[in-house]
């Protein structure tokens, strides 16, 4: 019965904690909160989210574009029915390019970490392997990085790929070691996309208090130890930060071959139109999306230990709570029974 | 380790870093290729642009490339310092906005409770998810519905509000623990002094990454002067770099967009060396742990 009450006080201050209006500096601070975002949603809304939604209906209809204007037919979701019809390229694109994403975007970050934790020591002229690290990402942005790929600069001559990749096909399926002989092939490009990441696990590395290491290593904890207890945690929150950018940076970035399909189809006529690049477009980023979101679900910051024995110990009041419920059910129907049998 | 000024680095070479090196190293030499290609590139007279197979490194550097870029640009009607002026406003121009705007909303989306905050911050990842392309022609009818077209408006506001930057900017807030934040409002901190006296100087290798971001952006931004302008005079650098390449027949114009990209790379690494410094003093002087 003790219980019970304990439950049922709980329920009662949980009312009472929803009735409490917010107060003055609640208030203020959620005045303030839109003021300061305000100019940030102004600017989103005219140029970032009406588009978007423009898009979508754009992706539901067939464009028809007159010098008068543009005129739209309803179609539904036949656009994208139509993707598969028209363009069965797209689709085998898109797969490859869920498997790239996939594989290289934790190579890109792993790297970017390691030489981050090297450039974090103490070296020599460190600023200027930071400054060098950094700048192919200022370079890499348009022409310059096609050129280079039509110069055969971006695979390394010494690692012979054909060669990883038949020892690959001995342990693996073969498409799967067919991407991993390219990651090896591209290795160079994937170096150059990953400064900005290098940049902002560098940040998170400088703020970790080196006290704590001090404390390890008396403890005797080695840099292994220290790496994984340590470091690895404080940082965990600029780990999804760099899974989330490099994803996006790949994907939307104009090398990418099925942007430049999307382009096409925008201008190509009337069989395609822009209305069924939206819907190309809408595609992709749905997939890219589900990406960045199995990426981020695998990451997120999990709960400490002791939340989760408060969280446990709730469970079980709440299971308990349940039980107890039951059986006075089942004594109220008993003794109900009792009642009627001695009436009659 | 007490704050020794500007330098990073240990003053003198040690036998323990040798392994360090021997890992950096290398990878510096990938690095560098893309930057070598670009400035080698420039200097490459004609018969050695057109090389098959193509050569990495220049054997007979020559101006020809930059002086008839020159040449080019004497013959057209604006001249060129119109386009490096317009560039400059408009990248100042956007740079400014688009980090204050920023830092705002990362500031009242991590800090600061009110109705609708989770709401925006996912609007601004699904944004963060969209191609370019796509919102391109929509955009067109936002910019030609404000009356935009043909000021510099239209360059500038497009990239305001750029989803990439506030993910970022809005993580390294997230970073800033409440506990400074409560011990300025005990102090009888407004929000406004909150922002400037707190945030701002805590997020400054954030903002300087942010904004190399947004300068990258909108310093090789072609989009907004091919779509949204059509005056001659208001368009910008990189789209002037661009035709002017594309203009004259193919095989010249190769020659002289390898001068180009390589002009357009220069204010590019000044602006990062400059970014850059402030980022790793910054990192050196931050007080929280």
């Amino acid at each position: 019965m003790a219980e019970k009450e304990v439950v049922e006080t709980k329920k009662q201050k949980k009312e009472k904690m929803k009735k409490i209006k917010p107060g003055r500096l609640a208030k203020r601070e959620a005045r303030m909160g839109y003021v300061f975002v305000l100019p940030w949603i102004i600017g989103a809304l005219a140029f970032l989210i009406v588009p978007l939604c423009q898009s979508f209906y754009y992706s539901l209809n067939r464009v028809v574009l007159n010098p008068t204007g543009m005129k739209f037919v309803f179609r539904g979701f036949d656009n994208y029915a139509q993707i598969s019809v028209q363009d069965p390229t797209f689709l085998t694109d898109l797969a490859n390019y869920v498997v790239t994403t996939v594989i290289s975007a934790p190579v890109i970050v792993v790297f970017a970490l390691i030489i981050a934790m090297l450039l974090n020591g103490k070296i020599k002229c460190r600023g200027l392997f930071r400054l060098i690290y950094f700048l192919p990402v200022i370079v890499v942005s348009g022409p310059v990085m096609s050129m280079l790929t039509g110069q055969g600069a971006t695979s390394i001559s010494s690692v012979d790929a054909s060669t990883i990749q038949r020892f690959l096909e001995g342990v693996l399926p073969t498409n799967i070691a067919e991407t991993i002989a390219n990651l090896f092939g591209n290795m160079t490009q994937t170096l150059w996309y990953s400064g900005v990441q290098i940049l902002i696990f560098l940040s998170a590395l400088q703020k970790i208090n080196p006290s704590l290491y001090e404390a390890a290593k008396i403890d005797g904890g080695s840099s292994w130890e220290c790496f994984w207890k340590i470091t690895l945690p404080t940082i965990k929150p600029m780990i999804l930060l760099n899974v989330v950018y490099s994803i996006v940076y790949m994907s939307n970035n104009g090398n990418n071959n099925i942007i430049s399909s999307i382009q096409t189809a925008m201008f190509a006529g009337t069989t395609k139109g822009y209305g069924y690049a939206s819907a190309m477009a809408w595609l992709y980023s749905v997939i890219e999306t589900v990406i960045v979101a199995v990426f981020a679900l695998i990451l997120m910051t999990r709960k400490d230990i002791y939340q989760k024995q408060v969280k446990k110990a709730k469970k079980e009041a709440k299971k308990q709570a349940k039980v107890l419920k039951k059986v006075q059910r089942r004594e109220m129907k008993h003794e109900a029974k009792i009642a009627k049998a001695t009436k009659a | 380790m007490a704050y020794k000024g500007n330098r990073i680095g240990p003053e003198k070479f040690e036998k323990g870093q040798i392994k360090m090196m021997v890992a950096v190293l290398p990878l510096v030499l990938f690095m560098l290729l893309p930057i070598i290609f670009i400035i080698c590139h420039a200097f490459k007279p004609m018969d050695e642009l057109f090389a098959c197979p193509p050569e990495f490194f220049v054997h007979r550097p020559t101006m020809d490339n930059f002086t008839s870029l020159m040449k080019a640009s004497r013959t057209s009607n604006i001249p060129i310092s119109r386009y490096v002026f317009n560039s400059l406003v408009i990248t100042i121009a956007t740079v400014i906005m688009s980090v204050v705007f920023s830092t705002m909303a990362a500031f009242s989306l991590s800090k600061l409770k009110y109705k609708g905050r989770d709401m925006l911050m996912q609007v601004n990842q699904i944004a963060l998810m969209f191609v370019p392309v796509a919102v391109m022609i929509p955009r067109y009818m936002v910019v030609t519905y404000l009356h935009l077209t043909d000021t510099y408006w239209a360059h500038i506001l497009p990239i305001v509000a750029y989803p990439v930057a506030l993910f970022l900017i809005k993580q390294f807030v997230d970073t800033v623990p409440n506990a400074l934040i409560e011990a300025a409002y005990m102090d009888g901190a407004t929000e406004m002094k909150i922002y400037t006296h707190v945030i701002l100087p805590l997020i400054k290798p954030a903002i300087a990454t942010g904004g190399i971001m947004i300068f990258q952006q909108i310093w090789v931004n072609m989009e907004t002067s091919n779509y949204y302008v059509n005056d001659e005079s208001l368009k910008n650098l990189a789209f002037y770099m661009n035709t002017i390449a594309n203009l004259n027949n193919t095989v010249a114009g190769q020659g002289m967009a390898a001068a180009a990209s390589l002009i357009m790379f220069v204010p590019q690494l000044i602006v990062f060396i400059v970014l850059q410094n402030s980022v790793m003093n910054t990192m050196a002087t931050s007080g929280i742990k």
